[in-house]
């Protein structure tokens, strides 16, 4: 028992518990707006991937080839210390400002900090990137005999898409995509180099004010292991229910 | 069941001398591993034309190491790892910029200050005039260091952004991300020193605390304090600490200060 | 807003391979060392768990899944904190940067191919199986000359794959002070301070150069296999 004891050390105290959650909270944030934003962004940029149009494919092509082939923390450094740098100042201190808009007497708006911003921006493009990849493989197992009947009913490709070709794509994309929203959770913790207190920087923030090490960062493991698992399980729980329906039907 | 005792006696013998004393390891070894910043000028920063670091606290690790007759093996950190890196082992001792208080002081040992300064801010002129003003700026400063825990201690509604190191909120300072870092006093007046447009910036001058700097060394090793400690107090009789200071602080430096606080002195307050 | 580019000209040497030789070697020369060092590390590593995956039963099986599935959860800045920082407390060894970068860096790459390895395990046809234990062959002997050997040739784009992957990683041991390229590029915007977006543009070329290169590598590879076999 001593052993551990001198290993764990004691609990952190609550103040530093709430740090973390904080941490947490932010992560989770992020991270849901990143999934919503890179997977409509994803499904535009597989549209245009897979048509015949070069006009629309070879752009997509070399947004995927430059953001697939440098690495997430370089993306972060150049958007947030590279390009603030080159806009215009006032620009800068407009999107620094806090600007609230209040929806009625307890409801308040406020614009995010620069760096949630940022993160939002950077982390999308990053990871829109990988969710076009799958949305495309899943839109190649939908059976091409369903591209011919939308045609056959008179929809043009952009309304096949829409209706017919993308809901399928999806579906038969679940579980990778699932796979790229774990990614996307786990991606945050980079923007920690770009003064988001998400929870790795409060981690360190806590691990720096109470000297606990191994607390801070077990604690901020521990949280991160279960928001992965809560989204293998939901995971789980989709597959289940769409083989459920599957052999229902037949 | 006799060879087992032999056996886990010899093991606990072995294991008590495995945790012999550092600086007989330091000597046996022949090097002192130092953990040292690499973009905080002065203290310690990275030559253009050498690429190797350099800096006011590069060169007491070196005059120390001279005095233990070993060499020196630099190591770079960032703030946040400083600690770290003493209780992991991974250095003997850090000349970082290290400033003792009582909370660090429960996990390593320090050794008596060889340096003083007090926590300062660097903003665009105009910006901040007094210390009234802080809790409406945005405040940059670095993870891991004593400036954050005081700022939230005297300005809790301040917002604060940390990053991982001074370069990184200069950047935001200069971009607009941040309208105010802060820093040591000292480091500082060596930042403003080497920004291109410096005439844009300012240092008010109000401090908002007093931080004395020593050396960070593994906890419980009394014999290699204190040979520090006899080591740092003879560098100010004999005039190193003096031209070490003067080397990077001098009148003739890129950004004079005078010398208010000599080794030994004792300190001016009691936090 | 223009940007200058003599900053890259002058600090072309350190941003390509650090202060070598009057000092360690660093900057985009570390960068592929570490990271070679950390796909060869992986791809044994997960050689050795795939095969382990496919082989047990019950609940070794259970646990390895539940090891691998750990180690595929944690951020990979977390697993560098932990094995940098928190590995020589625990087992009083120290290990400098570069070793920990890449062991926190083998042990994911390991995870994720280790699936990948039985996944191609799992992909031979069961037909090779039963022709092998027909002619006598024990489980491990048909698994070494038969199965393993169509495996391997399936799963080695996504080895190369995974050294893409883990050039791009490797970026992360910034954070404990390994002298790679972005460690060694920040390094130069503090000094300089006024072309951040010229330095991480430039950095970013060399990452893209690096990871698109091996990429095309990993096409060759794959269409070399394609055309060898029917």
């Amino acid at each position: 028992m001593n052993q551990i004891q001198s290993i764990m050390g004691q609990m952190l105290a609550p103040k530093y518990l709430a740090w973390l959650i904080d941490g947490l909270w932010m992560t989770l944030l992020l991270s849901a707006i990143v999934a919503v934003l890179a997977t409509l962004l994803g499904i535009v940029i597989a549209a245009a991937r897979s048509s015949r149009r070069r006009c629309w494919s070879l752009p997509a092509s070399g947004f995927l080839s430059i953001f697939r082939n440098t690495p997430l923390l370089v993306q972060l450094f150049f958007w947030y210390f590279g390009v603030s740098g080159l806009l215009p100042e006032s620009s800068v201190e407009w999107l620094n400002t806090v600007h609230g808009v209040a929806l009625g007497p307890y409801l308040k708006l406020t614009w995010p900090s620069f760096e949630l911003l940022c993160a939002i921006f950077g982390l999308s493009l990053y990871s829109a990137a990988y969710i076009s990849e799958e949305i495309r493989s899943g839109m190649r197992g939908v059976a091409p005999a369903q591209r011919l009947a939308a045609a056959a009913l008179g929809l043009n490709r952009w309304q096949g898409l829409r209706y017919v070709i993308l809901p399928q794509a999806i579906r038969v994309a679940l579980p990778p995509l699932l796979g790229q929203y774990m990614n996307i959770i786990k991606n945050t913790s980079l923007t920690m180099a770009i003064g988001l207190a998400e929870l790795s920087y409060t981690s360190r923030q806590v691990e720096a004010q109470t000297f606990k090490t191994f607390q801070a960062f077990g604690v901020a493991t521990l949280f991160y292991i279960a928001a992965i698992a809560l989204i293998e399980t939901t995971g789980q729980l989709i597959r289940r229910k769409q083989r459920l329906a599957a052999g229902a039907q037949r | 069941m006799k060879s087992y005792a032999i056996l886990f006696a010899g093991l606990t013998l072995l294991s008590g001398l495995a945790h012999a004393d550092k600086l007989d390891d330091i000597k046996k070894a022949g090097v002192l591993r130092v953990a040292t910043f690499d973009g905080n000028p002065p203290f310690g920063f990275v030559d253009q034309k050498t690429n190797k670091i350099i800096g006011l606290d590069v060169d007491y690790a070196n005059e120390v190491a001279k005095k233990l007759g070993v060499k020196v093996e630099l190591v770079p950190t960032n703030p946040a790892n400083r600690i770290p890196l003493l209780t992991s082992g991974k250095v003997d001792l850090v000349f970082a910029n290290f400033t003792i208080n009582p909370e660090r002081a429960q996990v390593i040992d320090f050794s008596i200050p060889y340096f003083a300064s007090g926590q300062q801010f660097l903003a665009k002129k105009g910006v901040l005039k007094n210390a009234v003003q802080i809790p409406e700026l945005r405040i940059g400063t670095d993870k891991g260091t004593t400036m954050e825990t005081t700022l939230r201690e005297k300005y809790p509604a301040a917002k604060v952004v940390l990053y991982d190191d001074t370069p990184f909120a200069l950047a935001a300072l200069r971009n607009g991300n941040v309208q105010a870092i802060t820093q040591d006093g000292s480091k500082l007046i060596a930042l403003l020193a080497n920004i291109p447009d410096k005439e844009k910036y300012e240092i008010p001058a109000f401090a908002i605390s007093e931080e004395y700097e020593g050396v960070g060394v593994p906890k419980g090793e009394t014999r290699l304090v204190n040979a520090l400690n006899d080591t740092l107090r003879e560098f100010e009789k004999n005039g190193i600490a003096l031209k070490i200071y003067d080397k990077w602080f001098g009148p003739n430096s890129k950004s004079p200060l005078p010398r208010l606080f000599k080794i030994g002195d004792t300190r001016l307050s009691q936090n | 807003m223009s940007m200058q580019f003599r900053v890259l000209t002058d600090n072309l040497p350190y941003l390509l391979w650090g202060a070598y030789p009057d000092g360690p070697l660093g900057g985009a020369a570390l960068t592929v060392l570490l990271s070679a060092g950390s796909a060869l590390a992986s791809a044994l590593l997960g050689l050795v768990l795939g095969i382990a995956l496919s082989l047990l039963r019950s609940w070794p099986h259970l646990l390895l899944t539940m090891v691998l599935g750990l180690l595929r959860a944690i951020p990979v800045l977390m697993l560098i904190f932990w094995t940098y920082f928190l590995l020589p407390i625990v087992f009083h060894i120290d290990v400098p940067g570069v070793l920990s970068v890449m062991c926190a860096l083998a042990l994911i790459g390991g995870a994720y191919l280790a699936h990948s390895v039985h996944a191609g395990i799992s992909g031979v046809r069961a037909g090779q199986w039963d022709a092998g234990l027909s002619l006598g062959m024990t489980r491990t002997a048909v698994l070494r000359y038969i199965v393993l050997p169509q495996a391997l040739q399936m799963m080695l784009p996504s080895f190369v794959n995974q050294w893409v992957t883990l050039i791009k990683d490797s970026s992360l041991a910034y954070i404990v002070g390994v002298g790679e390229l972005s460690f060694v590029a920040a390094q130069v915007n503090s000094r300089v301070m006024i072309y951040p977006a010229e330095i991480f543009l430039f950095i970013g070329l060399i990452y893209f150069v690096l990871c698109s290169g091996l990429g095309l590598f990993a096409g060759r590879v794959a269409a070399y296999f394609q055309a060898t076999t029917t």
